[in-house]
């Protein structure tokens, strides 16, 4: 897509295109952009282990994977699980991939926390082309302007929902820590439970008790 | 129904003889015959008609021979037309006329029918760039009634691009295409298109309903496979299908001597068809219009089907068969040329496209900065590439400081900044998107994360927030460049789940450290305002870098088992699944959704609540 976006840019340098021209071509690209949106899924809840192969791998099952691509954390919180664009050959693919992601747990590379996928959207992407027929304008309020004072309160607005967020996704951090050493604690016992079946069962201690209480059970 | 008298014998000769075979030595095997006209020779493609089938089956003979009784029979293996193997084939979009050399171990890709199950030549030409393949002139593949360049491996239920070195038995170079010229004209050229009402019928209709099943409908299931054994040696084998055609559970009944089974078909009443030419049995169920079960193909021009059955029903079809093919003939080429052609002009298109934008792309290069050109496709020098295309980009930010002087356009602040963003963004946009799609790996764009790095040690990282999320970086630096006359790279920081919707963020690296304090200082006690009423904030960013995460809460293991399974965990660890519902992996997935489920309540109450707080300000303001 950036392809084509270059090619552009070349033929826009070496002539001076009506604005016709150029709003054409953006607009293509950005229809172009928008389809490959269209069929990217974003995955969440990854795991730090988890690779782009592992990704190609498990959605490779719906269909073919295109492009795998991190979103980086650059701003959160250290802990927040990772998150990932995974563009799919077609449309229907990716449509298939979000249902079912969603419908059934599914686990990639640990359990027994699921990833999550939703469809992409325009602004996951950082390479995105510009929208056609955008106009941004920007100014500097003077002092005296009543915007100002309303201005400076968005301003800190901003900065407490900033520092809102943050706190939420801490405290969610810290809820998941609870949920998974809780879980912890019962795989573990669990797991006593099982191996301890599974030392009389094999010693022969269960064998010889069946025996001797006359019962079938445990005959392998 | 036209009555026929008893029908006339197809002309048949026997061409060059093999050799003999058999038990007693009395099985005579051909190399090449000549059927009603037109010669055909080992490893010649041919359709096979089927009764009830609109379109044929495509085989190459492998074998031809007469046993003691006279009966001649020929081992097919067959081509799959894209259709049967949809299933395998998934999204792909194959030509029409490309077809699959059947391969590999198990039921399905050959099969003994009578000789006289042969409805025609058919010119199907290999394409495949395999060496051992004499590779065809453009002429022949668009002469070509079909093509094939792949095989389906029936026992893996998989299309394999390589091609075996035998294949049924065979040494793959019979297969391929022949040396020398292949004449073509001698070639009915059968429509396939057309509907004729089936001909013929390959003795094995199961092997047929397996195939069908198998590659057409569900995967393949156990039930109704049907066992039955690759004839190597010339028996007398019928196998008929006492079944539905569709229903999967079709019974195989395997007979040494055809008659008698015969007799004991119900469907056909008084028909002793020619049990020699053994062909296709069908109940009463399959019919679909009522036809009698005993068909044979028939691609006689004059000829009606030739059988030694004495069912007048048969002889009528028989003469209805032959009109139609006559018909279909006579149309001549409907040949599925044209989409073919199409097809290979799209891909010819395709690959050019890319290299001329390729092209662009490196001359783009070379003309935008004062850089070489940097080697972008080899994956080899990534290391170089990546080093370049820093080197390439901090040379365009000098250069673009420098750009806007002469560029008169850039003079006014503030409307119609669309022509000139475009002149700049394109530039930036692409060398950023370069960068960008360089490096698509785990550590993505390390460039800019080393940028982000080294900015944040100096000091010249900032943080812009209240953005409107749609942004592109590009369109931030012309806002940072119309605002403070500095000029800047800036990344849109990619929005997450978690991400707030109203405000977007970006990071900014400026030049210089007092370049950044003072557009901070500036921010903050002046008020920048972009359109749709947004102040900006900014702050000097403290990013956090992804380092190699150890926490992530929610992946369990059991310890015990490590120590002594290591590698089993390890693969273990690495596949992904959907879970189970009776698993205690489920119940415990079910508390991470719930848990989900609550954070997410959480957010979207505290998103409603900070877009009301940002409303009731909105309106205030007095322009926006």
């Amino acid at each position: 897509m950036s392809n084509l976006f270059r090619f552009w840019m070349y033929c826009y340098r070496l002539s001076v295109p009506s604005y016709m021209d150029s709003t054409s071509t953006a607009v293509a690209d950005y229809a172009a952009f928008l389809e490959k949106v269209k069929r990217t899924v974003y995955v969440d809840n990854l795991s730090p282990q988890v690779t782009e192969s592992v990704i190609r791998t498990a959605l490779g099952q719906f269909g073919t994977v295109k492009n795998v691509q991190f979103i980086p954390n650059y701003t959160g919180p250290k802990n927040i699980p990772c998150c990932a664009l995974v563009e799919m050959e077609c449309l229907r693919q990716a449509e298939a991939v979000v249902s079912e992601i969603t419908q059934f747990p599914f686990m990639m590379s640990g359990m027994p926390r699921p990833a999550r996928a939703f469809r992409a959207e325009v602004e996951m992407f950082d390479d995105r082309p510009i929208k056609p027929g955008r106009r941004i304008q920007c100014r500097w309020v003077d002092r005296k302007d009543p915007d100002f004072e309303v201005a400076s309160k968005i301003k800190r607005l901003v900065r407490k929902h900033a520092a809102e967020d943050l706190f939420l996704l801490q405290q969610q951090l810290a809820q998941e820590e609870k949920l998974a050493k809780q879980q912890e604690e019962t795989l573990k016992a669990n797991y006593k439970k099982f191996s301890i079946i599974d030392n009389v069962v094999s010693d022969g201690t269960a064998p010889g008790l069946a025996k001797f209480y006359n019962m079938k059970a445990f005959d392998s | 129904m036209v009555e026929a008298k008893k029908v006339e014998n197809i002309e048949f000769k026997w061409g060059k003889q093999k050799g003999v075979g058999g038990k007693k030595k009395d099985v005579k095997f051909y190399e090449a015959f000549s059927y009603d006209r037109v010669e055909y020779a080992l490893y010649d493609s041919v359709y096979m008609y089927k009764e009830g089938e609109t379109e044929p089956y495509i085989a190459k003979l492998m074998k031809i021979w007469e046993n003691a009784d006279k009966t001649k029979k020929v081992k097919v293996l067959w081509f799959f037309c894209p259709r049967e193997i949809s299933n395998y084939l998934g999204d792909e979009k194959t030509p029409e006329n490309e077809l699959f050399l059947a391969s590999g171990e198990g039921v399905g890709s050959t099969n003994v029918n009578p000789l006289e199950a042969i409805a025609g030549k058919c010119n199907v030409v290999c394409s495949s760039k395999d060496s051992r393949n004499p590779q065809p002139s453009d002429e022949e593949l668009q002469e070509a009634d079909f093509v094939f360049y792949r095989t389906f491996d029936v026992g893996k239920c998989r299309i394999l691009d390589k091609i075996d070195d035998k294949i049924a038995g065979i040494e793959v170079k019979f297969l391929l295409n022949r040396v020398g010229n292949q004449s073509s004209s001698g070639v009915p050229k059968l429509d396939s298109n057309k509907k004729v009402s089936g001909n013929v019928v390959a003795t094995n209709d199961t092997r047929i309903l397996t195939r069908t099943e198998s590659y057409l409908g569900e995967k393949a299931t156990s039930s109704s496979r049907v066992k039955f054994n690759e004839v190597t040696k010339i028996n007398d084998r019928l196998v008929d299908n006492s079944g539905e055609m569709a229903s999967s559970s079709s019974k195989v009944v395997q007979i040494s001597d055809i008659k008698p089974s015969l007799a004991n078909q119900k469907s056909s009443p008084g028909e002793n068809s020619a049990s020699n030419l053994g062909l296709g049995e069908m109940t009463e169920d399959n019919k679909k219009e009522g036809m009698p079960s005993d068909i044979i193909a028939s691609s006689s021009k004059d000829g009606v089907g030739w059988i030694e059955s004495k069912v007048d029903k048969v002889f009528a079809y028989q003469v209805l068969i032959e009109e139609k093919v006559k018909v279909a003939k006579d149309c001549g080429d409907l040949d599925d040329r044209p989409s073919k052609k199409a097809k290979l002009d799209d891909l010819a298109k395709a690959s050019y496209d890319n290299k001329v934008t390729g092209v662009q792309k490196v001359s783009h290069d070379s003309n935008g900065s004062n850089s070489k050109s940097v080697a972008q496709t080899t994956p080899a020098s990534e290391d170089k590439s990546k080093s370049n295309l820093t080197k390439d980009h901090h040379e365009k930010n000098s250069s673009l400081s420098k750009r806007p002087k002469p560029d008169e356009k850039l003079t006014r602040l503030a409307n119609d900044k669309f022509p000139e963003a475009s002149l700049r963004q394109p530039s930036e946009e692409g060398s950023k998107t370069n960068c960008q799609i360089q490096e698509v790996t785990r550590r993505p764009e390390a460039p800019w994360e080393e940028r982000m790095q080294t900015a944040h040690e100096q000091e010249t990282l900032v943080l812009l927030q209240n953005l409107d999320p749609s942004y592109t970086s590009a369109e931030v630096e012309d806002i940072i460049w119309h605002a403070f006359k500095q000029s800047c790279t800036v990344k849109m920081i990619q929005r997450t789940a978690l991400a707030s919707p109203h405000s977007g963020q970006a990071f900014v690296i400026f030049q210089k450290r007092e370049v950044a304090e003072m557009a901070v200082a500036k921010l903050d006690e002046g008020c920048l305002m972009l359109s749709n009423g947004r102040p900006v904030v900014g702050s000097i960013a403290a990013p956090c870098f992804p380092g190699k995460q150890s926490t992530f809460f929610g992946h369990l293991a059991i310890n015990k088992l490590r120590t002594h399974k290591q590698r089993e965990m390890k693969e273990a660890v690495s596949t992904s699944h959907c879970s189970q519902p009776n698993t205690l992996e489920y119940e415990m997935a079910m508390d991470w959704c719930l848990l989900q489920e609550r954070s997410d309540l959480a957010l979207r109450k505290l998103r409603q609540q900070q877009r009301q707080e940002l409303r009731k300000l909105w309106v205030t303001l007095k322009c926006k």
